[in-house]
């Protein structure tokens, strides 16, 4: 691959290479400040579709490791887009060392919030918003959950953000932290924001998770919280997982342990704000 | 097997598989009565008379272990 | 080192005069769920996925009102999709939604069942797949 580059995050070390050099550029400068790794586990690769789409209306197949039929490719000026997508491809069908959550998360003293929903539920928001109120930054995608030590391992990614996400963030932090405007995605208007250079920093340091939340954000339902039974939190978190079933037993033990000691609710709010209040009130409540 | 308590629910594991469950009573009750030996639908609605007060016929028996049939749990011999 | 669960005891201690109902719950009840492999609520992040229909190993074929591949110029069937429909368009149709831009809505009906009877192998299972919420 003409161009390529190396990324820590967590404890996960990737290869991204590309036969288009803008890409990989806009990757270097969205992840400015992370280290490099010393072994990487997975590559990605952002390749023509066929060979002469290379410079004729040039189109992206994320390609890698690991890689799933059906992918449909993406435009050359959504290349970024591309590599976030062939690395969270990698981590969903070849990570074995954690059980692998679709969630976002957050650490306080140690401890963490694990936010777990589906795409548009606004855990990735919530996460960022909660990154620049005092939260260390863990992770807007996926959470690592150790088997040995129930802990939770951070993967600080640059987060996601879609629509009017972006304003609300665009308010609260510099906009160096941001990367380029990408319009007409298959997902809408996103733009990457690169977590505060402390989340960066402590890229390796795990958190003993202590709550589970269920954020819904949607502007016609009124503030709300719920408790939610042990059961229907297990069920949700396998199917919030690509590796659960694959990796069997650990699986069952690691996420049984989770469930059963650990406060769960769902929360509804219909701005940034409210979340915020109602996750600092959690967190009084239980003692923390 | 391996099996914890969920809030009412039974999380199983079933190691031969690889494969979890949630099973909801009486499928843990039948499980156990089925654990030390096999038996027809009408021995296992005695072994179960023993500890409990069954509220269910025949009908509703037979779907229960078709339910844990379905899911490997339970097979005819 | 994974720790192992004990089996957790779970017959009740009968009372000594009174026996726990156990309700075998309705012929038609669901007393097992079985966790499968989940890719849905990732496949946002990792699936730009679109679904040809047909697949091109059945190119030529038309689709029946009840998604089955027949013979072109059959009666009641369905020329092919004019395009690929993207992931998101497949998720509206099969909820029931408005039918995807330039597509009628009988055509639409047709592929969406022609999409239900995807089996693993063909061209946009793994998409159609993807697009599976939990029960």
């Amino acid at each position: 691959m003409k161009h390529a580059l190396n990324l820590q995050v967590g404890p996960v070390g990737f290869r991204v290479g590309s036969d288009w050099r803008g890409p990989v550029a806009a990757l270097r400068a969205l992840y400015r400040g992370y280290p490099e790794p010393d072994v990487c586990d997975f590559s990605v690769r952002l390749e023509p579709e066929q060979p002469w789409r290379r410079w004729l209306k040039p189109s992206v197949a994320i390609r890698g490791d690991y890689i799933l039929p059906d992918a449909a490719p993406l435009a050359l000026p959504h290349g970024l887009l591309a590599a976030e997508m062939g690395m969270n491809l990698q981590m969903a069908l070849g990570q074995k060392h954690y059980l692998l959550l679709h969630a976002s998360a957050v650490e306080r003293d140690g401890k963490a919030v694990l936010m777990t929903g589906a795409s548009g539920s606004g855990k990735s928001t919530l996460a960022a918003m909660l990154g620049e109120h005092g939260w260390r930054f863990m992770g807007d995608e996926f959470a690592l959950l150790d088997f040995d030590t129930g802990d939770l391992h951070p993967f600080p990614r640059a987060i996601s953000l879609k629509n009017h996400a972006i304003y609300a963030m665009a308010e609260l932090a510099s906009s160096e932290r941001f990367g380029p405007w990408l319009r007409g995605t298959p997902k809408g208007t996103i733009r990457h924001l690169r977590p505060r250079d402390e989340a960066i920093a402590r890229m390796a340091e795990p958190a003993r998770p202590v709550l589970i939340l269920f954020p819904r954000f949607d502007k016609a339902v009124p503030r709300a919280i719920r408790p939610v039974g042990a059961a229907e939190v297990f069920v949700r978190l396998t199917q919030a997982s690509t590796n659960y079933v694959a990796l069997g037993e650990r699986s069952f033990a690691a996420l049984t342990r989770l469930v059963i000691n650990l406060p769960s609710r769902a929360i509804d709010y219909s701005d940034g704000s409210s979340a915020i209040e109602m996750v600092e009130a959690l967190w009084a409540e239980l003692g923390q | 097997m391996v099996r914890v308590e969920l809030d009412g629910l039974t999380a199983l594991f079933h190691r031969p598989s690889g494969m979890t469950h949630i099973l909801a009573p009486p499928a843990p009750q039948l499980l156990d009565a089925l654990a030390e030996s096999s038996a027809t639908a009408a021995e296992l609605a005695e072994r179960l008379g023993r500890s409990f007060q069954i509220d269910g016929g025949a009908d509703e028996m037979a779907a229960r272990l078709a339910e844990l049939e379905a899911a490997g749990l339970v097979q005819r011999v | 080192m994974s720790e192992k669960i004990d089996q957790q005891p779970s017959e009740p201690v009968p009372a000594p005069s009174r026996r726990m109902v156990l309700a075998l719950g309705a012929a038609a009840a669901s007393t097992v769920v079985t966790i499968r492999p989940a890719l849905a609520q990732t496949a946002g992040s990792v699936l730009n996925c679109e679904i040809p229909v047909p697949a091109p190993q059945a190119a030529g074929n038309y689709i029946a009102a009840d998604g089955s591949l027949v013979a072109p110029g059959t009666a009641g069937s369905f020329p092919p999709a004019p395009r690929n429909l993207t992931g998101e368009e497949v998720k509206v149709m099969l909820r029931g939604g408005p039918s995807p831009a330039g597509i009628d809505s009988q055509s639409a009906q047709a592929y969406a069942n022609y999409i239900r009877r995807l089996q693993a192998g063909m061209s946009g299972f793994t998409c159609y797949a993807s697009l599976q919420m939990p029960r």
